[in-house]
């Protein structure tokens, strides 16, 4: 059974989202707390949670492209999550060809989950969007974690 | 009464039959459950169907500073992958077993603590015990080289008591942490490039392991694996902006120019179509490099 990484790897999480993130760090650090919860019980059913993760803050409609080399032969899942109430975020996974590459995704809520099993070895992009925000500025936290398919 | 009224002028007909068989404030309550619900719904359903995922998208639209996230894998990412691909020779792929001198040339410490945490992988798939712990004890004194020590040395001993009680995938999983944990507390040290150095020396140890690996019993699904262009661009694009003083040292310039090689190797092919002689090319240039980061730390 693999330990859930949050348990271990909020601290090292965190203090890569304030060393990358100097513009709202405080609601990067409570998005964090969030998509860690969210991913939890998806480390007890076998999934490996990364202990590093990713985040800053975007206004309403805005997007940001964070780059993954993902491997054929694993699935890979992204938590994405904010702190702010009411707002809406998504997350989707496009292939090097910016075709829509994810077996899964949803959106509920403060969080939104993009799961894919790639086709193919290479480069992938996970789309980060606030889709509405009652917030100039939304902060967002994205971890990912990894299983053999 | 006054319930059962309202239920049947209400504004959802649908609640309106409760008042013949409940009393009037249980039919007020599961109207409101009823109205709740379907509103809930209602939103889930205007949610899906309007935010449904573009097909496709420009990546053009992305511009540079958009894009400055970059996921590096973790080791054992890669060795899930390779689990399933038969049984290799681990042993054989198992590095020099020798003790590391803390030496004073930074940079150098930096990369070869990577290649010993990704030793530290060939000996988990290798279930070579005494190999790890030794692995264990190499991280530390790197890491206290490069004054990281505080930060691994939980890791460390996790390796060591994890190595000893044979859990393979939990010393997997400690493993990676340590390369994280490392990075981490050279970034609080403001010592980015260092962080890079480490990282980039456990990918050419991995990519080197994995090379070997592949050419040995070559397929096409194994050399897949070795499509990472998007890394070796990162890669080379950090050795790039690195420090003038870093960028200097003999040995980083030499990785540089290697590096600059393996590039175009992976490049030049679709991800299924990497030729067993770009697997040996691709091979003899992170042989090569680990050699000299090994070099020249004896």
């Amino acid at each position: 059974m693999n330990r859930p990484a949050s348990r271990f790897g909020w601290p090292a999480a965190l203090l890569a989202l304030l060393l990358a993130a100097p513009t709202g760090r405080a609601f990067v650090d409570d998005a964090l707390s969030f998509a860690y919860e969210a991913a939890n019980p998806y480390a007890e059913r076998g999934w490996i949670i990364r202990e590093d993760a990713w985040g800053g803050d975007l206004g309403q409609g805005d997007k940001k492209a964070v780059t993954a080399q993902l491997f054929r032969g694993n699935s890979y899942m992204f938590f994405l999550a904010t702190d702010i109430d009411g707002a809406a975020l998504r997350v989707n996974i496009y292939d090097a060809e910016g075709n829509l590459a994810e077996s899964k995704s949803w959106q509920r809520g403060r969080f939104a989950y993009a799961e894919i099993k790639p086709r193919s070895t290479g480069t992938y992009y996970a789309i980060v969007e606030v889709i509405s925000s009652p917030k100039e500025r939304t902060g967002w936290a994205l971890v990912y974690g990894f299983q053999r398919k | 009464m006054i319930s059962c009224t309202r239920a049947a002028l209400g504004t959802c007909s649908t609640t309106s039959f409760l008042c013949f068989i409940l009393p009037g404030s249980q039919v007020k309550f599961l109207e409101t459950v009823i109205l709740r619900l379907l509103l809930v719904l209602f939103l889930c359903l205007g949610t899906a169907l309007g935010q449904k995922p573009d097909k496709t998208i420009d990546l053009g639209q992305f511009p540079a500073e958009t894009v400055d996230n970059v996921v590096i894998p973790v080791p054992s990412e890669i060795f899930t992958v390779l689990d399933k691909l038969g049984n290799p020779n681990w042993r054989g792929e198992l590095g020099p077993e020798e003790n590391y001198p803390a030496s004073p040339n930074r940079a150098q410490v930096a990369l070869l603590l990577g290649t010993v945490i990704a030793d530290g992988f060939v000996a988990v798939e290798a279930e070579d015990s005494e190999r790890v712990k030794k692995i264990g004890r190499n991280v530390l004194t790197l890491a206290e080289a490069i004054n990281v020590r505080k930060s691994v040395v939980a890791r460390s001993n996790s390796i060591i008591e994890k190595a000893d009680a044979r859990e393979w995938n939990a010393v997997r999983r400690e493993l990676d942490g340590a390369l994280q944990d490392v990075s981490q507390a050279m970034l609080e040290l403001n010592d980015a490039q260092l962080a890079q150095l480490v990282s980039l020396g456990g990918w050419l140890r991995g990519t080197e392991v994995l090379t070997s690996i592949v050419k040995d019993t070559y397929s096409r699904d194994r050399a897949e694996l070795l499509y990472q262009p998007m890394l070796v661009d990162y890669f080379n694009r950090q050795l790039d902006q690195m420090s003038p003083r870093l960028r200097r040292q003999q040995l980083v310039g030499e990785i540089r120019k290697s590096l600059g090689r393996i590039g175009p190797l992976v490049k030049k092919s679709r991800p299924s179509e990497i030729s067993e002689e770009t697997v040996t090319e691709i091979n003899a240039l992170a042989t090569q490099m680990v050699e000299l980061i090994r070099a020249k730390a004896g």
